[in-house]
């Protein structure tokens, strides 16, 4: 078997970004576009201060997380471990983007030139490739360069016309390229002589860059994690972001997706009493069908969406699109024949689609605060919270009759108090694992939030509605209100992405290595 | 060579040098005719010391060759009042029209005298980039040539932005414009602020990062953490501007602490000046009948002169004796039975109050570190080890000191200059493998290689082309505006002598002439081409005024700029890519080019020139057709004006003379006679044969890295630690100076001692800003300093979205950089804007933060502040150029000043 890989030396590495230029000529990527370029690091405090350079970009990783989440196949693995994206098949979705925790992947909806209002350069003219627009991209590791090499009988990552741009250019010989299955290999050679990490190797990526952080592999080095550094100075580039690939038509998705599935199901026990109200049914309709056409506005290849379909083996937005698919249709047919068994039905789908979105987010390995396992029943239990709130906010109004009961009301209680208790495992969970600081900020600047103190409002509204029916509705509105204001927050807000960390800061030549850093995060101690 | 890379696309070859630090050679592929790619140079993988690689710089020459805003037509002025605030009304021109208006112009100054009335040349040129532009200006070096004298003093960085000290005493010392440790075979580095891994390009990381990987110790001394120091063993944050001090507590601990025994003894005897006598004037005891310097030699236990064969010369002790001492002006005093001493015990003495303690006072560092240091430099020295290189013998210590910049730069440089070499003597490791080499000689003729420039001069020293400072020799003027023949007789007399003169006195005396020197004139005509002083020099707001106080100026312009905004004509040349050369490649030279092949490269042009843009070549052929210097022009190109003699022994492929000619022809005939060059004139092939190959070399023998041996060969010494004749210079210098009634360049004159002594360098800087600009300088706190950016230094680049890019990957572009602790104290964040004020000027930018810089010290990267550049323009990067004065205060003997002033920052409130 073949694996490539690049094996970075950050002892040579110098930061000099000649190959994050040799990149943008090799694979004429668009102004601000860099799948490789080189992290400026430091860490310590003065006068106890290292500074460390790390190339970086897409790692080609054993298990690409990109790989599972895309929905339309067009990230493929290839048996040499290189990760590929199909231009023609992508629609642009950015979940690929999303789920790498490398940030590695870029999405350029238009052709923008370097100089802008100057018009394109004739190299740009050249060069421009209309299929890279709207769609994911990344590093190749140059494998078209790999291929026309091995074609010609030459050997990745020894001869430079079969070896990534990035790697021909390194002035320091800090990168090299090769087969790691090879056991005479160059790579293979590094690696056996030289202590090495690969980045965030707690997520279980297997990432195809391998940092030689000191030489030789005698003795005994003893385990330590690199220090969390909350509030990092001058790391901005490398600490965690907030992601802008999903913006709120993403987050619509998971707010009106939630609340219309959740709905579809509240409808449908409530008309198993007296028949359901076809508005309802309509509006739970409406409430998916509405998030769908957001995150349809949000996909750079729009009218390829039905791409989003094959790929039902891993991802969980192709399912959730299947589900949606039955949720509409009996959904439908529920609505226009106002049977409740049909909506039930539909509601069963409907769990499915909001079980889904749970699951997206948690396959959005990029993003911490998604990607916790407790985010599914968080997301799942808040879809339903939603959907019985609604109830309760519009069932009186169309008369529908268990909307304003004490079930309800009791229901509603649960519910909440249900989904706070999912909210604070995964609050929990995030603070006991760590998390980008930043996130776990940006969750506590807003007021309507799904806070303790909220939810115990909220509930409190909910038992005096036992007293006071009429507030039962205003009980379902904070309940409705703090649950979509929290996942629009969670997608837009608090969704920084993973960030960049070392495992260990490099010994220098003579000098020695030191413990690692992962800048922005931040963990209960 | 041309190759093929697919459809409609193909590989051309060409060369970066854009930067000191090259030449390197790199391919360039074309799509339809248009250049889209730059990759390294493979085919040169085996004979570039960097394995073909080009750096970051090269990869902007796509950007650079297509940009929207190049100047594609030959432009004049309308407007004819100059200055910042003036539109200068460019209209484009024809090239008839723009060459005949200069030519005019030239022909005018030509028939009022080459020279005006104040003996300084009507023409005056300034090119960037330590002389990187004449790889870019084809044939431009023979019409200058043919012209006659023209000033190049108008310094666009020389002297402020160089190493200076490091360019001048290490030619007198060891042939080294700039000095190198010998990468490939070091053990230990103690780099004070030097920043190889930003400004030593391709050749410079390669050497680093191999020496790395085998496990070389660098010690980092440098008061922010620099690209190198990110990539050294160890960081010592230093004071700004104190690094004398470590260096004279390193003498210390290694004379004092540890001795003589475990220093290089026989290298101080045989190859140093450290056994000559020293008589009570300070200069040496001589022999009266040959007038050799006397040692004391331990064997027959008497005074003999120091090239007696089979001595054993004293280094330490008192000896009476009988002779004859030489002073200034040849002044002699005879000596009889009186006590000396040998230079080495003087310093012995000299530096024994410089402890550790002492020093590390003064540094912010702790007495031991500095002990620490020294140590090691004794510990990796390997004394009376030896290596064989190609076949021959020669002592082996790997170790060796850098300088950096603004260490070596200004006062302080010399001391610094001469503690670094001297430690290097100490232990026998100068010019020798493993230990602190010279990369190459621009003072120092023949330049062809190190070697030849060794022969010898007086008292077993090499030979060294001083401006002459005795009665009757000395030049009470020069030709240039700086007097660099005047003031500073290290400076010499080569070609390259007046960009290493003191170039900001250019400036300055534009502005107020300089008492007893003649009155200062401008130029009658201005040529600039690339190099944009009114951003690269100091005090920028006045480099501007004064050269939009210039009657005439001509610039070859890439894009519009802040120098060639005052410009009178624009002339748009081929970029990098499209203009055609062929230049010198290999041998030794700075910053680590160290090639065991020299020969020749090509720049080919990958495309046709863009717009009305015309190569180099013709436009100095038009010149010089239209100002009638036709034949001189062509003799110039003849012999070697363009880099090669076009006849030798058993060639001649000389162009005749009488007539222009074409610049394929012209080049054609250059890589002819460079091809007959390289094989003694067996072969000959032309401009074909390096189109299709790119390059063409012969072997450069390795010994030829290392001086020791051509020194060894001719029984000549290194002329240190003593500095007789220096003191004998500065004393003849102050006497000619005094007569001329030149008093103002006395502090300068102090700088002339044989052992330099320990100046409190920031309080020269503090004092002089305090007097000349009435502040009190403790309301500005901070040292601000700057370093160098590979992406940026010397690239002329600023205007590339590319480079802009990649760049920002980089932490410290574009802002000012702060210790997160300062700026706790001033209330400011990262991000938010502030003012940065010296007592002269202020610049704004956004805070930085960053844990590697002193609390003391903010930095700004690089050289920006643009206004006119187009692109670079809109990001308003911050630079210190502006905030630092030219001022004779902050003047050393060499002519340079320190890239450094003291700030203070005001919070402007708002982020950027």
């Amino acid at each position: 078997m073949t694996r490539y890989a690049i094996v970075a030396d950050l002892n040579r590495c110098v930061g000099c970004q000649t190959c994050t230029a040799a990149c943008k000529h090799q694979n004429a990527t668009a102004p601000g576009v860099m799948w490789r370029k080189v992290l400026d690091f430091e860490a310590g405090t003065f006068p106890d201060v290292r500074r460390a350079f790390v190339p970086v970009g897409c790692m080609h990783c054993d298990e690409p997380p990109c790989l599972d989440v895309c929905p339309s196949t067009a990230t493929k693995k290839r048996a040499d471990g290189i990760v590929t994206i199909d231009y023609d098949i992508c629609i642009g979705c950015a979940y690929c983007a999303v789920a790498c925790p490398y940030d590695a992947r870029y999405r350029v909806d238009e052709a923008r030139p370097a100089y802008n209002g100057k018009g394109k350069m004739r190299h740009e003219a050249v060069r421009e490739d209309p299929a890279r627009l709207g769609v994911a991209q990344k590093c190749t590791f140059c494998v078209d360069r790999i291929d026309a090499g091995i074609k010609a009988g030459l050997v990745p990552g020894t001869d430079p016309e079969a070896t990534p741009a990035c790697v021909n250019s390194c002035i320091a010989q800090a990168l090299t390229f090769g087969d790691i299955d090879d056991p005479d290999s160059n790579v293979s050679k590094l690696l056996r002589e030289n202590r090495t990490f690969q980045m965030h190797e707690e997520l279980g990526t297997g990432p195809g860059i391998f940092y030689l952080w000191d030489r030789g592999r005698e003795g005994v080095v003893p385990d330590q994690s690199p220090e969390f550094v909350p509030d990092p100075v001058g790391l901005d580039r490398v600490s965690p972001r907030l992601q802008k690939n999903w913006d709120w038509r993403a987050a619509a998705n998971f707010v009106f997706g939630g609340a219309g599935t959740g709905l579809m199901l509240a409808a449908a026990l409530d008309g198993l009493v007296d028949g359901p109200s076809r508005l309802l049914l309509f509006l739970a309709l409406a409430l998916v069908g509405a998030g769908l056409l957001c995150v349809w506005l949000e996909i750079g290849r729009p009218w390829r969406f039905f791409n989003v379909y094959r790929h039902a083996r891993r991802s969980w937005m192709t399912r959730e699109a299947l589900a949606a698919l039955p949720y509409f249709a009996f959904g439908g047919l529920g609505f226009l024949l106002a049977n409740e068994w049909l909506a039930l039905i539909a509601a069963g789908f409907g769990l499915f689609f909001v079980y889904a979105q749970g699951r997206i987010l948690h396959a959005a390995k990029g993003i911490p605060t998604w990607r916790s396992p407790r985010i599914v029943p968080l997301i799942v239990l808040t879809g339903l919270t939603e959907g019985l709130a609604a109830l309760t906010i519009v069932g009186p109004l169309v008369g529908a009759g268990a909307s304003s009961s004490v079930y309800a009301a009791a229901m509603l209680i649960l519910l909440v108090a249900l989904r706070l208790a999912a909210w604070r495992a995964w609050r929990h969970g995030l603070e006991q694992e760590g998390v980008p600081k930043a996130s776990l900020r940006a969750l506590d600047a807003s007021g309507l939030s799904l806070s303790t103190v909220n939810q115990i409002a909220v509930v409190a509204l909910g038992v005096a509605s036992f007293v006071l029916p009429g507030l039962l509705p205003l009980a379902g509105l904070a309940a409705l209100l703090t649950g979509w204001a929290f996942k629009y927050r969670l997608v837009t807000r608090a969704a920084h992405t993973q960030g960049y960390a070392l495992a260990r800061m490099p010994a220098r030549g003579g000098g020695k290595a030191a413990r690692g850093i992962k800048p922005g995060w931040w963990r209960a101690a | 060579m041309a190759e093929a890379a697919g459809k409609d696309s193909e590989k051309i070859v060409s060369y970066c040098y854009q930067c000191v630090a090259g030449p390197d050679l790199l391919k360039v592929t074309t799509q339809d005719g248009v250049p889209t790619m730059v990759e390294p140079n493979f085919s040169a993988a085996t004979i570039h010391p960097a394995g073909g690689k080009v750096c970051v710089k090269a990869f902007g020459l796509i950007q650079k060759t297509n940009n929207p805003n190049r100047i594609l037509t030959p432009m004049k002025r309308t407007n004819p009042k100059k200055g910042r605030d003036q539109d200068p009304g460019f209209v484009p021109i024809s090239w008839d029209e723009a060459l005949d208006i200069i030519a005019e112009k030239l022909n005018e100054a030509r028939s009022k005298g080459l020279l005006d009335n104040s003996g300084f040349p009507r023409v005056a040129a300034s090119f960037g980039g330590g002389g990187t532009p004449t790889a870019y200006m084809g044939t431009f070096p023979a019409f200058l040539a043919a012209w006659g004298p023209v000033d190049m003093s108008f310094g666009s960085g020389q002297g402020v932005k160089c190493y200076h000290s490091e360019h001048l005493y290490g030619e007198l010392w060891h042939r080294a414009f700039t000095v190198s440790p010998d990468t490939p075979l070091v053990e230990l580095v103690i780099s004070f602020g030097a920043n190889v891994e930003a400004s030593g390009g391709v050749c410079g990381v390669r050497r680093h990062a191999d020496a790395r990987a085998r496990g070389v110790r660098r010690i980092q001394v440098e008061p922010h953490l620099s690209i190198t120091g990110a990539a050294s063993a160890e960081w010592v944050p230093i004071r700004p501007k104190t690094d004398t001090a470590f260096l004279f507590g390193m003498l210390n601990v290694v004379l004092h602490e540890e001795g003589l025994s475990r220093l290089d003894v026989p290298f101080l005897k045989h190859m140093t000046s450290s056994p000559y006598l020293v008589a009570p004037n300070g200069f040496y005891l001589r022999d009266p009948d040959s007038g050799k310097p006397l040692i004391w030699d331990l064997g027959r236990n008497a005074a003999v002169p120091y090239d007696t064969p089979d001595t054993d010369p004293a280094l330490e002790g008192e000896y009476t004796v009988s002779g004859l001492e030489t002073g200034p002006d040849d002044v002699e005093w005879h000596h009889r039975d009186i006590g000396c001493r040998p230079a080495f015990a003087l310093l012995q003495s000299h530096v024994e109050d410089w402890t550790p303690e002492w020093a590390g006072d003064i540094c912010g560092v702790a007495p031991d570190k500095i002990r620490e240091v020294a140590r090691a430099f004794l510990d990796h020295a390997h004394i009376g080890e030896t290596i064989e290189i190609e076949g021959r013998t020669l002592p082996f210590r790997p170790v060796a000191i850098s300088l950096g910049k603004t260490v070596n730069n200004g006062w302080g440089g010399y001391e610094c200059c001469w503690a670094r070499t001297l430690l290097a003597c100490l232990v026998g490791g100068l010019e020798v493998p493993g230990g602190t080499l010279g990369t190459t000689v621009r003072l120092n003729r023949p330049a062809d290689n190190r070697w030849s420039s060794v022969t010898p001069g007086p008292d077993g020293f090499m030979h060294y082309p001083m401006n002459p400072t005795k009665k009757g020799e000395w030049h009470s003027s020069s030709r240039s505006r700086h007097a660099h023949q005047t003031l500073v007789p290290l400076a010499a007399n080569s070609p390259w002598s007046q960009a290493l003169g003191p170039t900001h006195l250019a400036w300055m005396m534009q502005q107020k002439g300089f008492d007893k020197l003649p009155e200062p004139t401008r130029p009658d005509v201005w040529f600039v081409y690339r190099t944009n002083p009114a951003i690269s020099f100091w005090d920028t707001n006045a480099v501007s005024k004064v050269m939009a106080d210039f009657p005439f100026t001509v610039c070859f312009a890439y894009t519009r700029d802040e120098t060639n905004h005052m410009a009178d004509i624009l002339l748009p040349e081929c970029t990098d890519l499209e203009g055609l050369q062929l230049i010198r490649i290999g041998g030794s030279k700075y910053v680590e080019q160290f090639w065991e092949y020299q020969g020749f490269a090509l720049r080919n042009p990958v495309a046709p020139p863009q717009g009305e843009a015309r190569d180099f070549t013709w436009i100095a052929t038009e010149l010089a057709r239209r100002t009638g210097l036709l034949e001189k022009y062509n003799a110039s190109i003849n012999k070697g004006a363009a880099g090669v003699r076009l006849f030798g022994e058993n060639f001649d492929f000389s162009l005749s003379e009488d007539e222009p000619h074409e610049v394929e022809e012209i080049w054609d005939n250059i890589c002819r006679a460079a091809s007959a060059e390289l094989t003694d004139g067996k072969e000959s092939q032309g401009l074909d044969y390096f189109r299709e190959h790119g390059f063409r070399v012969d072997r450069f023998p390795k010994e030829q890295w290392y001086l020791y041996p051509a020194l060894h060969e001719q029984g000549l010494r290194f002329e240190l630690p003593y500095q007789e004749r220096l003191l004998r210079v500065g004393q003849e210098l102050k006497a000619r100076l005094h007569e001329a009634g030149i008093t103002w360049w006395d502090r300068q004159l102090r700088e002339y001692e044989a052992m330099p002594h320990w100046q409190d360098l920031q309080k020269i800087w503090e004092d002089a800003l305090e007097k000349g600009f009435g502040v009190k300088i403790d309301d500005y706190p901070f040292w601000l300093l700057t370093a160098r950016s590979m992406q940026y230094s010397w690239g002329g680049n600023v205007g590339i979205q590319m480079i802009h890019e990649v760049a920002g990957n980089v932490a410290g572009h574009g802002g000012v950089v702060m210790n997160p602790e300062a700026a706790a104290r001033l209330g400011v964040g990262e991000g938010d804007m502030v003012e940065v004020t010296s007592p002269l000027a202020s610049t704004k930018g956004p805070v930085i933060l960053r844990n590697g810089i002193r609390p003391d010290t903010l930095l700004m990267l690089g050289q920006f502040d643009h206004w006119a550049t187009p692109y670079a323009k809109e990001h308003r990067a911050p630079s210190m150029n502006a905030l630092t004065p030219m001022m004779l205060e902050l003047t050393d003997a060499t002519g340079s000043g320190a890239d450094i002033v003291k700030v203070r920052v005001t919070p402007l409130g708002g982020r950027k």
